[in-house]
């Protein structure tokens, strides 16, 4: 097992980030799209009161996952044409954008409206903001279409790395799912 | 030697309401504020209260005479989010149309400190009256003008504040507390003594 990422394989520190930040945003953005339909109760409240923390946890460990990322070198994308290889730079750099904009825009919403986040009980959020009901609604708008667009990456990636490995058969899928 | 009674009586009456009266005085409401603090998902939830009035005989060196009425609009019910406010009018909470007023009263007031005072009193919230000690501070006291600032601390599940599902104290914790300024000049019927 190695841990840093070789010339040609990841380690196993990115492997595991990548799938925990997968799993918690998939979560998230769910959770998301469907508590804001509920009508206001105490469901919707603990929908929310889970969106922030959890959402703060996606905050915290792309910071971890950006520095892992900048002290590491990230493995060739062997046998990819140029234009290939340029969109799968391209959605990469984007999901970093979506893992730190989606929790500061979520900051922001919640910053705006007054209603901190406690992050899990251990600790309150400063707000980023004053209260504002016109920057809510901009902040929520923002938030709503990065959501959108982080559902459109999700989709470019996911069957770009399963196309690789059912239909060109290369090691590009596999080797984000073991060292 | 009955006209001169007659004439003590009368005198008497006379001067009664200049030794009955205490201080009765007049809330400024742009300068007076009723802030409350709960608790939501573990972090912190304000508001206020725009809209209340009172009617309030204070004298700190006579608190056996002292008295204080305090009408909140709970209509008047005020947070950042909307949303938060429109619910917090609704049946489940202070139910404002049922229930348009809370009112605390007291009469007992008690010294306990240079300017700090506590004042035992009820509350009615809802249909619910339950006895509440408001502490408070003479942060200016002349002979016309007077600044309060004080809390008190509540547990909002006793008075139903929040029925049905939202009686849970765990997403929304029962303890809240509640800070008021109260700025307030001496009412000129008063000074009339």
């Amino acid at each position: 097992m190695i841990f840093k990422n070789t010339e040609n394989r990841f380690g196993i520190i990115a492997i595991v980030l990548h799938w925990i930040m997968a799993i918690l945003m998939i979560g998230l953005t769910a959770l998301g799209l469907y508590m804001v339909r509920v009508p206001i109760s105490l469901h919707k409240l603990q929908y929310y009161g889970w969106h922030k923390e959890w959402g703060i946890l996606v905050l915290m460990l792309v910071i971890v996952r950006f520095t892992w990322r900048l002290r590491n070198q990230i493995p060739a994308l062997d046998g990819l044409e140029k234009w290939e290889s340029l969109a799968a730079h391209a959605v990469h750099w984007a999901f970093y954008f979506f893992m730190f904009a989606l929790p500061i825009t979520g900051w922001l919403i919640t910053s705006s409206a007054d209603l901190p986040v406690s992050f899990f009980g251990f600790f309150t959020l400063p707000n980023l903001v004053s209260a504002s009901e016109a920057n809510r609604v901009l902040f929520s708008t923002i938030h709503e279409w990065l959501g959108y667009a982080l559902i459109a990456t999700f989709c470019m990636h996911s069957l770009a790395a399963l196309k690789h490995h059912f239909i060109n058969k290369d090691k590009i899928m596999r080797r984000m799912l073991w060292p | 030697m009955a006209l001169i009674r007659l004439l003590v009586i009368v005198f008497s009456i006379l001067l009664l309401p200049t030794v009955s009266i205490a201080s009765e005085w007049q809330i400024v409401p742009s300068k007076s504020s009723i802030h409350f603090k709960a608790t939501q998902n573990n972090a912190p939830i304000t508001g206020e209260f725009k809209t209340f009035s009172g009617d309030i005989d204070f004298d700190k060196n006579d608190l056996s005479k002292s008295y204080v009425n305090m009408v909140v609009n709970t209509d008047s019910v005020s947070t950042s989010f909307k949303d938060v406010q429109d619910a917090l009018k609704t049946a489940d909470w202070f139910d404002s149309k049922a229930f348009p007023k809370a009112v605390f009263t007291a009469n007992d007031f008690k010294k306990t400190g240079d300017n700090t005072f506590e004042a035992n009193g009820k509350l009615t919230l809802r249909d619910k009256t339950l006895p509440l000690i408001l502490h408070f501070t003479l942060e200016k006291y002349t002979d016309n003008e007077a600044l309060v600032s004080g809390h008190t601390n509540l547990k909002r599940t006793a008075f139903e504040v929040g029925k049905g599902e939202w009686a849970s104290t765990k997403e929304i914790k029962d303890d809240v507390e509640v800070n008021f300024t109260i700025e307030s000049t001496k009412k000129l019927t008063a000074e009339k003594k």
